[in-house]
């Protein structure tokens, strides 16, 4: 997969606050990228910097092929932007919403109408198509941004916290799309704060604070920061001696208490996890269960992001 | 992977946003009402006006009150002369009637687009600043100028059936017809360009109508002024004051280019 997105120190300042400093990424064709950070780390910023909506301080980026601040006006036509706010003109209808921003995008009238409709019906607004807009729930309207977004076919979507807001049934249709597009070949840049989805989604997820602290997959994310970990269930509760005792199995690597369990990494579960359990009941445990320790991207993220 | 977009010409995307704004103004009745109300009041407070001084004659002290503030009409028959002087005083007040109208929509065209969030969109579109300007500044002007246009045509036409032949000449003036043709489009891009170059800085819809109010003023003045005879609308001030206005449309809708800074508006407006 070649690259569709490259920055190279990228740097955005405000005043006397640094929004995006020293900012280094590299996005393939036809990934869902993953860009997650806490509240106020940039991550907008970052997003109407690459859509060249505004300018770097300092550093450079090619978006889809062209130079940011040399080729804005191209950059602009072969992104798509889901902004945080679905900002929709209201008194009018869906459908000329689209066909307003296809006209922008410089599409013929024949293939706006097929694009308007394309997309209206992948969003199942189709038969609410000459409804104005404002009669339309937060999901509807999200729905109708992200159709908005996608209707040039843009190269590379980028998507602010699309989910954000929406009941189960809209989130799962907007979850699809982004499947979707991706099986299109499109690349989707996707900021969220939903860490399920974007374990999910994404093909590789970037942890960032006002730059990228981590870019990995997630599967490798979890396994380089927590290895193979199981879960030993001990009734009533494990005791300190128990905990002791397994620390000094050959081959456990790392073992915790949890909510009344043992949690035991090695880098081989097949082989420790039967020593771990003849010698807890060794030590008079009483083993309940024994299962893999699944490892949330939340446990990641907070561990990179917040360092806990 | 390719893009369907393309860049598309400037006529598409003036002719995108005019439809769309006038589509939105539209589906706003009291809008509508609201641009439409001034200059139906102008239009038929002057043909009551000329209707009126055709049926009832002057008073003494009225013609001589008008011979000493128009020593031009000293010696025209009082009634027609009274007749030829409101006919003219109503068309210096459909010089009015551009620099009102566009205004609120004029004032609205960003600080609505901020205030309903749908900026950062357009502003994602491969559209150049100064094409947008461009096309809101039509989408405010051409309507204004046709209902000026509109309304004076139905004046002109009243006159002509009520009003004496003092008051035909007044309002069939080849001066006062260019003025129409020509001082109101520069009159009503003046209004605009000053509405949007407001809508641009200016982060509140009250203060943006506040400052707005005051963009009638030099206008007014200058209305004022002829009526009271300080300033004659003769061949040579028409043309300095028609490219007096062109100058100023031009150096207002680039003031307003500067002033629409894309990075400045979508980071503070909150």
């Amino acid at each position: 997969m070649g690259v569709v997105l490259r920055t190279e120190r990228l740097t955005k300042r405000f005043e006397r606050l640094t929004a995006v400093e020293d900012l280094d990424l590299e996005v393939r064709e036809g990934e869902v990228f993953g860009f997650l950070g806490p509240n106020g780390a940039g991550k907008t910023t970052t997003l109407r910097l690459l859509c060249a909506l505004i300018a770097p301080t300092s550093g450079t980026a090619e978006v889809a092929g062209f130079r940011l601040g040399q080729q804005d006006e191209l950059i602009r036509a072969s992104v798509g932007i889901l902004t945080e706010q679905p900002g929709l003109y209201e008194r009018q209808s869906a459908e000329d919403n689209l066909l307003f921003f296809a006209a922008l995008f410089g599409l013929s009238s024949v293939v706006a109408r097929e694009q308007t409709e394309r997309y209206l019906r992948l969003m199942g607004l189709w038969d609410r198509r000459t409804e104005a807009v404002a009669t339309f729930s937060r999901g509807m309207k999200q729905k109708m941004a992200i159709a908005r977004a996608a209707l040039h076919e843009p190269r590379i979507i980028f998507l602010d916290e699309p989910t954000t807001g929406l009941d189960p049934d809209a989130a799962r249709t907007v979850r699809e799309f982004i499947t979707q597009i991706r099986g299109e070949g499109r690349t989707v840049f996707l900021c969220t704060h939903n860490l399920d989805e974007a374990d999910r989604l994404c093909d590789r997820i970037a942890f960032f604070r006002r730059t990228v602290i981590r870019i990995d997959t997630p599967a490798h994310l979890r396994a380089e920061l927590y290895g193979h970990a199981t879960e030993f269930r001990i009734l009533p509760s494990p005791r300190p001696e128990h905990l002791v005792r397994v620390r000094s199995v050959d081959g456990v690597s790392g073992a915790h208490l949890e909510n009344g369990s043992i949690i035991v990494k090695s880098a081989d579960p097949l082989l420790v996890n039967p020593r771990v359990i003849r010698a807890l009941v060794g030590v008079g445990a009483e083993v309940a269960y024994v299962s893999d320790r699944k490892v949330s991207l939340e446990d990641v993220y907070l561990r990179v992001v917040e360092g806990t | 992977m390719s893009t369907l977009a393309t860049t598309a010409s400037r006529q598409t995307i003036v002719r995108a946003v005019c439809v769309r704004e006038w589509r939105e103004s539209l589906g706003n009745r009291l809008l509508v009402g609201m641009t439409v109300l001034p200059p139906l009041v102008i239009l038929f407070a002057g043909i009551a006006a000329v209707a009126t001084a055709a049926l009832v004659p002057p008073s003494e002290k009225d013609v001589a009150a008008l011979y000493a503030a128009s020593p031009a009409v000293v010696g025209l028959d009082p009634k027609e002369a009274v007749q030829g002087l409101i006919a003219t005083y109503f068309l210096i007040l459909f010089m009015l009637i551009p620099t009102v109208v566009p205004l609120t929509i004029a004032i609205y065209s960003v600080i609505g687009e901020k205030s309903a969030r749908t900026l950062e969109p357009l502003l994602a579109a491969p559209v150049r600043v100064g094409e947008l300007l461009l096309a809101k500044s039509l989408a405010s002007a051409i309507p204004a100028v046709i209902v000026t246009w509109v309304a004076y045509g139905i004046y002109l036409g009243s006159v002509s059936l009520l009003g004496s032949a003092a008051a035909v000449r007044a309002v069939t003036a080849p001066r006062w017809i260019l003025a129409i043709l020509i001082m109101v489009p520069l009159l009503t891009l003046l209004s605009v360009n000053l509405g949007i170059l407001i809508s641009t800085r200016v982060n509140d819809v009250r203060v943006a109508q506040q400052i707005g109010g005051l963009v009638v003023v030099p206008v007014v003045g200058i209305g004022i002024l002829q009526v009271t005879g300080r300033v004659v609308l003769n061949n040579e001030s028409f043309v300095n004051t028609a490219i007096f206005l062109l100058v100023c449309d031009v150096v207002v809708f680039l003031l307003a280019r500067v002033a629409f800074q894309r990075e400045n508006i979508l980071s503070r407006w909150r």
